[in-house]
């Protein structure tokens, strides 16, 4: 794959949409790809038997009354296709990291994951989940020291059940704009997000979620 | 119409290789046996194209069907340890350790085979706990605010093995 085979992200679509391109990482067999096709939903495609180096997903959604075209990028965490990186890498707005909540070797590779990313995109928001609480719903008890660490939005996800994916790529897609509309305080932004996320447990940044939130809220008491 | 087929064994015959199945015609009660010659079978094949081989063959394919892929590959991975000359005891024991998740295991380097068998495991697991659309509890955006008020921290970090994140 060549970087110049890349639409340019810089510029917009072929209807004036703006472009974001998001890119996902984490160990082989995590759950990258599911979680891709859960939050997509254009019916799960039968079982890959083999693992594709790329895949290119487009999504087009509206965000603040604007169309936005969405390409979330994934990619095989085997090392026999590290290779590629560079242009994996090229231009890419946020990305969402996951490790398998079922395999402590996957969470201890995430400073790899992480010290790859900022060789080549030092500034990019990045998302943390832990994936398949399905199988162990103890997790969702413990907290895990590195999304903290790296001031990242932890989120605790099943791509078998659906728990929280909608919102883990929603909010790559916000911090994906955030970043590309003003790179240099988005740093700041997402710290603020990150405190309103511990403080309050009714996310008011997003407007239409609040319904949703509520009902969980009142079902919850 | 191959729901009217139950699997009860399956199996293989190493001279000349073939997979054997017996199973049962609901429809008769009959009980039958089937063997799938596998022809093209050396000990270099990728285990993968013979899989999609006999997914794909007329003959073979309702009955390839009522195995699971996992166990499809396992039996496949016997036949080809045996014509790479390793004994039976010695290939069940490593098809026993392919068939586990260890979670100290770092996928990102085995052999691509080994992966796969692994995901495959994996793939069960993940379609017991799936909510799929069509089932009554499913909902495409499932939002929960885990409670953290009882939160601990996890033991993954607090062990030796703890890199300076
Ligand atoms: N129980 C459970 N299993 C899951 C979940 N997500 C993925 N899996 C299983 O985990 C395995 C790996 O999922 P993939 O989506 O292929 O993983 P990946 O990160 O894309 O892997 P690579 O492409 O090899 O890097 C599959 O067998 C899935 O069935 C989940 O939320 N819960
Ligand atoms: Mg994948």
């Amino acid at each position: 794959m060549s970087t110049n085979s890349q639409p340019d992200y810089d510029k917009p679509g072929d209807e004036g949409e703006e472009r974001v391109k998001i890119i996902c990482l984490g160990d082989s067999a995590v759950g990258k790809s599911k979680l891709v096709e859960r939050f997509l939903m254009d019916g799960y495609k039968p079982q890959q038997l083999s693992t594709f180096a790329l895949t290119l997903f487009n999504y087009k959604t509206q965000i603040d009354g604007k169309t936005v075209s969405v390409d979330f990028w994934d990619t095989a965490g085997q090392e026999r296709f590290n290779s590629m990186h560079p242009s994996y890498y090229h231009q890419a707005h946020a990305c969402v990291m996951v490790f398998d909540c079922t395999r402590k070797i996957t969470y201890k590779n995430l400073p790899e994951w992480l010290k790859d990313l900022r060789t080549y995109r030092p500034e990019i928001p990045c998302l943390c989940a832990a994936n398949k609480i399905d199988e162990d719903m103890d997790t969702t008890k413990k907290s895990f020291a590195f999304a903290k660490k790296n001031n990242m939005p932890f989120y605790y996800v099943s791509a078998a059940n659906g728990t929280n994916v909608v919102r883990l790529f929603k909010d790559s897609i916000r911090a994906a704009l955030a970043y590309k509309h003003n790179s240099t305080d988005f740093m700041d932004e997402i710290m603020k997000e990150l405190e309103n996320f511990e403080l309050d447990p009714i996310p008011s940044k997003v407007k239409d979620k609040e319904k949703e939130t509520e009902k969980i809220t009142q079902e919850k008491s | 119409m191959a729901d009217t087929l139950q699997i009860l064994k399956c199996g293989v015959r190493f001279d000349p290789p073939a997979l054997v199945l017996n199973y049962k015609d609901r429809k008769t009660g009959k009980l039958r046996s089937r063997s799938m010659p596998l022809r093209n079978f050396n000990k270099n094949s990728g285990i993968d194209r013979i899989m999609q081989e006999l997914e794909s063959n007329p003959r073979h394919s309702k009955f390839i069907r009522l195995m699971s892929p996992a166990q499809l590959q396992r039996l496949l991975t016997i036949v080809k340890d045996k014509l790479n000359g390793l004994s039976l005891e010695a290939s069940i024991a490593r098809n026993n350790l392919m068939d586990q998740i260890n979670p100290e295991e770092n996928l990102n380097k085995v052999d691509p085979e080994i992966l796969q068998r692994k995901k495959l495991l994996m793939d069960s697991s993940f379609e017991k706990k799936r909510i799929k659309p069509g089932d009554p509890q499913f909902e495409y955006n499932v939002e929960v605010d885990f409670d953290e008020v009882a939160i601990e921290t996890s033991n993954w970090d607090s062990d030796n093995s703890e890199i300076d994140f």
